[in-house]
């Protein structure tokens, strides 16, 4: 099976943010970068695919040179090999523009299965991985915990809401979009990263898939969250108030 | 006076027969020994080289050659009665080359000592006396061996220890009875065919049994890396730890036939006490096999038939293994390199450590929490940043950081120092030390942190770091090395000590018993700075075991993040050890062995001991004490 996997690049976790002058986004210089979550599982199911089916997995990222590392982490991690789209002007691109430039360099692959995170950690749209598949007129489902390939095609698992799953199935080839927390991550290796200096990185220009920077969407303005705390004390009987924190770890804090 | 004493009775003469079938039988006992010997001599040599060896210190190697193996001084101060046996044999060996090649020479007409002559006689005298204790201590050994038989030797039977012991007696009470007999009756030629064809059965048999220690201990002991627990660089892009046979070196080999299973290791062993997997003579054993059937040039893996890859993981760098071996055997860079050659290469599967390796790849401390968190207790603390005026740097740690409890340690040890006016600060973007990874063996995120933080060290003009953990310690010390010029650390205690005189003293007989951290004392030889510390605040009482022979709490070499243990669990048995002293208090210098028996002795219940830091004994006896923190 041939995979790819879209991988955006994102803020790492605990770096500090600071909002830029203009406003509509944050400050990049000094920024600490890393993969972004769900695009590292949606990695990690690849792997687990190859490795239990064969076939190439091909890592992709559109940004400028810095994501260059973070591809070289997942062909560290076992991708086979990686192309960089480069394009300097992530700013003045929306979803659309970026699942289009993805569109444009997976074309050529013809791959039989595309994984994405299920959103990015920054953004948060959950748009470009089914815009991709749009773009490619191929099925996709999101939310996928689990993914097994069938005679047909594939099975996969769904995550809803409250708990529930769906199973469905669906032919080859597709797009999926990865939830978080399906697999466990692979750790990378020392083995992994001198292996993965002699893969190939292959850079593509932005300019050269045809597609120029628009925005149907554009950014006005971001904020820091701002801190709030508050207290609710549940009063009645123990067994009253057990329920009730029970009731509200569920629904408003959702942590059970 | 000669009519007094006995003289060695000597055989007057051989015939030719005699003497060509002697030399016969030498030959072909010759021979049998190279034949067995050199197949092991070369398997040595044609291992890797040990990219970093270097023959100097040469006094270092010249003064352990001549205490730990000609004066026994180890094997007779770790064990002193089986040592004293022990050195009571090596010391007759040596005392009888001089007479053993006599006594074949003598069998071709060419002897060169005579009974009757000044040297001879006093030397065969002097030989005698070194048979008698000889003979008394292989007796004892022997009676040791087979009827104490102590657990550490393990269940087998060695019959071959038993048949060279009567080799040995053997030899002795032949030489010995030589006295005894008339000059020129025929019990002297039969003495001396006997002792003779003795010396002709023990020689080719030593290359196979564990008794090859005494011909390769002696190069183990002078040719060992010399520094505790030394993990060696990985050499070139294609070492990954030790995976297979091709990554074992010639010191890895030389010591893996040196093991003489005495099991001082498996005794001292925190796993193996515990009921593990792990023994960490099987693991040198192991490997032994591994070199026989496969050879210095495998590509077989070690981990599998020769070694479990359980019980590699299982152990917590205590470093009591190497610190107890008599023969020079260095267990550490062995296990870890183990532990590097399946995590470096990814075929160590475990989700609790992959969350560690994960949680440093991307973050910043062994804990996987935000580094917000440190910055709120910083704040929160009062605690200076360091910006290059200051004496020392504050190294927190990740456990000084982020745990509770040791939290309260790191606050305790900065009153002291506000205290004592010593001026400090902290670094705001301080990462782990990559201790935890470094003893799993993950090469690539200890060197991308230790590069890291080298960097920041550099940046912020540190001259001196002190910190409460001595893992950090060692880490930054020792195993930055690899990567750059780390300043000069030192661990609280010394810290302490050193300021005592200027620290109010508490009078108490108040019994406080000492837990000596496997890093600060195995690894920094520091045992007396926090002893000096914990008698400036009461009565010092020691454990059973303590000092250089202290058992582990169960933390180290990142198993305390491994969670799940087998067996009974390491931190339970040493904390009933601790409580078994009757002391009021308990005090420990490192932030691992707080947590740990913190949570050990919580499950032995009420009337457990009290568990503190000896920065922490300090700290309460300062005046105004300020309500402690909790982070």
């Amino acid at each position: 099976m041939k995979i790819v996997v879209a991988i955006k690049q994102i803020p790492e976790r605990d770096a500090a943010v600071r909002i830029d002058a203009a406003g509509a986004w944050i400050d990049e210089s000094d920024m600490q970068w890393g993969m972004n979550e769900s695009d590292a599982y949606a990695l990690e199911e690849a792997l687990r695919l190859k490795e239990a089916y064969g076939g190439e997995v091909i890592a992709l990222s559109a940004g400028p040179e810095r994501v260059s590392s973070t591809l070289r982490e997942a062909l560290a991690k076992g991708a086979d090999r990686a192309i960089h789209v480069d394009a300097k002007d992530l700013a003045q691109r929306d979803s659309l523009n970026v699942a289009q430039l993805l569109a444009a360099a997976i074309r050529p692959e013809s791959p039989d299965l595309i994984l994405t995170g299920l959103q990015s950690d920054d953004l948060g749209y959950g748009l470009t991985g089914v815009l991709v598949a749009e773009l490619l007129r191929l099925p996709h489902a999101s939310l996928i915990l689990h993914v097994e390939k069938t005679e047909s095609g594939l099975s996969v698992k769904r995550e809803l809401e409250e708990g529930w799953f769906q199973n469905i199935e669906l032919p080859l080839p597709a797009l999926l979009t990865i939830q978080s927390g399906g697999n466990k991550l692979r750790y990378a290796t020392l083995m992994g990263i001198k292996r993965a200096k002699t893969k190939e990185l292959r850079n593509v220009a932005a300019s050269d898939l045809g597609v120029a920077p628009a925005q149907t969407v554009a950014l006005e303005r971001i904020a820091l969250p701002q801190k709030q705390k508050s207290t609710q004390i549940l009063t009645g009987p123990a067994k009253e108030a057990a329920v009730a924190l029970v009731e509200r770890l569920k629904f408003e804090a959702r942590v059970l | 006076m000669t009519l007094l004493l006995p003289t060695l009775a000597e055989p007057s003469s051989f015939a030719l027969g005699e003497k060509l079938l002697f030399a016969a039988l030498a030959v072909a006992s010759g021979l049998l020994f190279a034949h067995r010997f050199v197949p092991i001599l070369r398997t040595i040599l044609r291992a890797r080289k040990d990219a970093d060896f270097r023959l100097s210190p040469l006094g270092r190697r010249v003064r352990d050659l001549v205490w730990d193996v000609m004066c026994q001084a180890k094997v007779i101060r770790q064990r002193p009665l089986p040592g004293l046996a022990h050195a009571f044999v090596f010391w007759s060996f040596c005392a009888f080359a001089l007479v053993t090649l006599n006594h074949c020479a003598a069998g071709l007409g060419l002897g060169f000592l005579s009974p009757a002559g000044l040297f001879g006689r006093w030397y065969f005298y002097l030989a005698a006396a070194f048979a008698l204790a000889c003979s008394a201590g292989i007796l004892g050994l022997f009676v040791r061996r087979f009827l104490v038989r102590p657990r550490w030797l393990g269940s087998h039977v060695s019959w071959e220890s038993g048949f060279i012991a009567f080799l040995i007696f053997n030899l002795m009470m032949t030489y010995l009875a030589a006295f005894v007999v008339p000059t020129g009756s025929p019990a002297v030629k039969v003495l001396w065919w006997v002792h003779t064809l003795t010396l002709l059965v023990f020689l080719p048999i030593l290359p196979h049994t564990k008794h090859l220690h005494l011909i390769l201990s002696p190069a183990t002991v002078f040719l060992s890396r010399g520094s505790f627990s030394r993990i060696p660089p990985l050499a070139g892009d294609e070492d990954f730890g030790l995976v297979a046979g091709t990554d074992l070196t010639r010191l890895a080999a030389l010591q893996a036939y040196s093991c003489v299973e005495c099991g001082r290791c498996t005794e001292h062993c925190p796993a193996a006490d515990t009921g593990k997997l792990l023994n960490p003579k099987e693991i040198v054993l192991g490997l032994r096999a591994y070199l026989n059937e496969q050879g210095p040039a495998s590509a077989e893996p070690i981990l599998g038939k020769y070694n479990a890859q359980e019980a590699v993981f299982q152990c917590t760098t205590c470093g009591s293994c190497e610190f107890q071996c008599p023969v020079g055997i260095e267990h550490l860079p062995l296990i870890v390199g183990l532990r590097r050659g399946a995590v470096n290469t990814g075929t160590w599967e475990d989700d609790r450590g992959a969350r560690l390796f994960l949680a440093l790849e991307r973050g910043t401390n062994a804990l996987g929490l935000p580094a917000a968190e440190r910055e709120k207790f910083i704040q929160k603390q009062n605690f200076p940043i360091f910006d290059g005026s200051q004496e020392y740097c504050l190294w927190l740690g990740c456990m000084g950081a982020y745990d509770p409890k040791g939290r309260e340690i790191v606050a305790d040890f900065a009153r002291v120092m506000n205290y004592l006016g010593t001026s400090y600060g902290v670094l705001r973007k301080e990462k782990c030390t990559g201790d935890p990874v470094r003893r799993l063996g993950n090469d690539l995120v200890f060197q991308q942190l230790a590069e890291s933080n080298l960097e920041l060290l550099a940046q912020s003009h540190a001259k001196k770091i002190v910190t409460i953990c001595p893992h950090c310690v060692r880490t930054i010390q020792e195993d930055w090395k690899e990567f750059g010029t780390p300043p000069a650390i030192e661990h609280h205690s010394e810290f302490l000590a050193r300021h005592l005189s200027r620290l109010p003293q508490v009078h108490s007989d108040e019994k406080i018993v000492f837990h000596d951290p496997c890093y600060l004392g195995r690894y920094r030889n520091v045992y007396d700075e926090p002893r000096a510390v914990v008698e400036h605040a009461g009565t010092r009482v020691e454990a059973a075991r303590s000092g250089e022979r202290s058992f582990c709490c169960g933390a180290g070499g990142g198993l305390t993040f491994l969670g799940e243990e087998s067996g009974e669990r390491v931190s339970h048995v040493r904390a009933a050890e601790l409580a078994a002293t009757g002391a009021a208090t308990v005090a420990a210098a490192c932030p691992f062995c707080n947590s740990m028996l913190h949570d050990a002795f919580a499950a032995q219940g009420s009337g457990a001991p009290e568990f503190v830091d000896i920065a922490q004994l300090t700290a309460r006896a300062l005046p105004q004490p300020t309500p402690p923190a909790n982070g």
